[in-house]
């Protein structure tokens, strides 16, 4: 076993409570590293692919990483690796703080869980035993409530990870909540809600050896010194919020379900008009010296504001009213739902109001009450609720006029933050991601704002770039490191290898982490093969293709171009 | 020019825009550093911090210190790392 690891990981099996330790290889371990790479490996081996995700069989991977538990920053991270009954593909969400720590400390390098317990239930793992106990009295609480709960009967030093109400009604981008993070994207809640699992419980006493602990604490310091500097001020000083102005400014702000890249009343909901009319306090997760978690007050309480969270509640329902925004949020973190889907399947179907083809006249844009209403529909599966649950692609099938043009959505994942005409190389990252349409797998959107491409007027020499950068997320997520940390690495390969050596002993280079990087991301296209995947689906919606952004005539991306990036893609990845 | 700042380069300015004569995008960044003190650390002699990127009318991404630079531009500057 090498340093850093434990060397296996844990299987249950919730419909009988059976669990076994699983060894890991040396190999499996430095090929995939851990994380989203450990998870993909595991689904594999699993047979996963060709399992339909909400089956009892379908398993649902916790997967850690070695670096778990060190004094890195930022590392405290886990991810939650499954089949997406959103999108029928790879899924791998992240999410931070001490689950993560406690997972690894029960003596394994990740959770695979498969089956379906009798009732409703929660997972308890100390150490190495495992039990299963009832958990009906929490049926319908929010993950917050199951939290605190569980947490009053079993402990305080247990960690909980939950699923609200939407992930026990199978809603289709239902998250997984830890400590008011969520592992978001994709419906792992609902996988886990179709086990009749609530919340999993666990703490741990075993800690994984480092190689060189001498060598780790140099580097640690170094690293949280530099997490200080210029590189991450604006998640320190101001938080993602910061983006609506921004992306506002260069018109790639989605607004009213893609249909415009500016929002005119963009300024109410800016971090500098939310910070001049609430107090506002800063967290981070465990083991981070950035913070970029920037909670403004609302009611009694506080909400954390994201700009995935502003923008898709927001200017995608042309949505002003902040306090209409910041409730909407707080809603979908207490039912325990995607901010991102939740915001595009909602504003998809206001549009589809606004031309006659669904008949809830109440669904508009710009209505507070509306956003509030639906979101609350969608979490009880009640009403229109009961269809939106379903994400905007299976909306769009359901009521025809080929609405599917406009369903903000690739491979069925609704789209993030970034209006793909005004930020081409992003467009291209949405296209091919394994995922989706997906940010956090591709940071292509970094491409487009610097002077390596022309944003509006891509050319083929994009595409290496935007594969950097993907094969980059693959290994942030796969040691695991948070991605604001990215801009303080010097050399990210030589530092990240060098992080790998100190903990696990292995003589790692930069060169073989640039390989595990394409060995992780390949692995996830085998997954979506033997899925179903064809080369159609990498594309985007009609919407986007050949008519330009209404304000900026610049911002046209044409079929032809997108069709030939994404060759010149699947060319320069062997596929 | 007209200078726009956005994100953390205008909490750090304390203004969201202001006009300056520069020939050079290099010539602008060093007048921003010797103005507004405070930005001084993002600005090395004649360039953003490679967290920081300059941009030429909402279109070209700018970090060349010789870009020449004409009076009726419009220059913003802020956060390279757009997203999260
Ligand atoms: S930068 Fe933010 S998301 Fe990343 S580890 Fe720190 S607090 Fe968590």
């Amino acid at each position: 076993m090498p340093f850093g690891y434990h060397g296996r990981y844990l299987r249950i099996d919730v419909s009988t409570g059976a669990s076994e330790y699983v060894p890991l290889s040396d190999t499996v371990l430095r090929q995939y590293l851990g994380g989203s790479g450990l998870g993909v490996k595991l689904l594999l081996d699993e047979g996963a692919a060709i399992m339909d995700p909400l089956a009892p069989e379908a398993p649902l991977v916790f997967a850690f990483s070695p670096l778990v538990g060190s004094p890195l920053t930022t590392s405290a991270k886990f991810a939650v690796v499954s089949k997406s009954p959103l999108t029928g593909r790879i899924n791998d969400s992240l999410a931070s703080s001490g689950f993560a720590i406690a997972g690894k400390r029960c003596g394994c390098d990740a959770i695979v869980i498969a089956g379906r317990a009798a009732e409703l239930s929660v997972l308890v793992i100390d150490d190495t035993s495992v039990r299963i106990e009832p958990a009906a009295e929490y049926r319908g609480a929010t993950c917050q409530d199951t939290e605190s709960g569980l947490k009053a009967r079993l402990g305080a030093n247990y960690r909980v990870a939950s699923i609200g109400p939407a992930g026990e009604n199978l809603v289709r981008y239902a998250t997984i909540s830890h400590d008011g993070r969520h592992a978001g994207r994709g419906g792992s809640g609902a996988v886990l809600g179709a086990k009749n699992i609530k919340a999993i419980a666990l703490r741990g006493t075993r800690r994984a050896e480092w190689a060189n602990p001498g060598e780790l604490t140099t580097i640690s310091k170094s690293l949280s010194k530099r997490s200080f500097g210029p590189a991450t001020a604006k998640y320190r000083e101001l938080g993602t919020a910061t983006n609506l102005l921004t992306f506002n400014r260069f018109g790639a702000l989605p607004t009213r379900n893609f249909q415009s890249g500016t929002f005119d009343e963009a300024a109410s909901l800016s971090h500098e008009q939310l910070s001049t009319t609430r107090s506002k306090t800063r967290e981070s997760c465990v083991s981070c010296t950035i913070g970029c978690e920037h909670i403004y007050s609302l009611g009694s309480g506080g909400v954390r504001v994201e700009y995935e969270s502003l923008f898709a509640l927001g200017s995608l329902c042309g949505v002003s009213d902040p306090e209409a925004v910041l409730r909407a949020s707080k809603r979908c973190d207490e039912l325990g739902l995607d901010t991102i889907s939740t915001g595009g399947t909602i504003a998809f179907a206001m549009e589809c109001v606004e031309r006659g083809w669904i008949d809830e006249p109440w669904l508009t844009f710009g209505s507070g009450d509306a956003l509030l209403r639906a979101i609350d529909s969608i979490g009880s599966r009640r009403g229109i609720g009961d269809l939106l649950a379903e994400g905007s692609r299976r909306v769009a099938h359901a009521i025809g006029h080929n609405s599917i043009a406009f369903a903000p959505q690739v491979k069925g994942l609704e789209i993030p933050g970034y209006e793909p005409r005004a930020l081409q190389t992003m467009a291209l990252g949405f296209a091919v991601g394994a995922r989706g349409a997906d940010h956090n797998r591709s940071g292509a959107y970094e491409v487009d704002f610097s002077d390596k491409v022309d944003r509006r007027n891509l050319t083929l020499d994009a595409v290496r770039h935007a594969i950097d950068t993907e094969d980059k997320a693959a290994l942030m997520d796969s040691m695991i490191i948070c991605k604001f940390l990215r801009g303080v690495f010097n050399d990210f390969h030589d530092e990240t290898a060098e992080m790998l050596r100190s903990i696990t002993g292995w003589d790692v280079t930069a060169d073989e982490l640039r390989e595990t990087a394409k060995r992780i991301v390949s692995a996830k296209r085998q997954f979506n093969l033997l899925a179903g995947w064809t080369p159609a689906e990498d594309t985007l919606p009609d919407r986007f293709l050949n008519t330009p952004l209404p304000n900026d005539p610049e911002a046209s991306l044409s079929r032809e171009l997108l069709n030939s990036l994404v060759a010149e893609y699947h060319r320069q990845r062997g596929w | 020019m007209h200078v726009e700042f956005l994100g953390v380069p205008r909490q750090r300015a304390g203004i969201s825009q202001l006009e300056v004569h520069a020939d050079t995008l290099g010539q602008l960044l060093g007048t921003l550093a010797t103005q507004i003190p405070p930005l001084r650390e993002f600005i090395a002699v004649d360039r953003l911090h490679s967290s920081f990127i300059a941009n030429l009318n909402g279109d070209r991404f700018v970090s060349d210190p010789s870009t020449p630079l004409v009076k009726e531009d419009r220059v913003l500057i802020l956060s390279a790392d757009a997203g999260g």
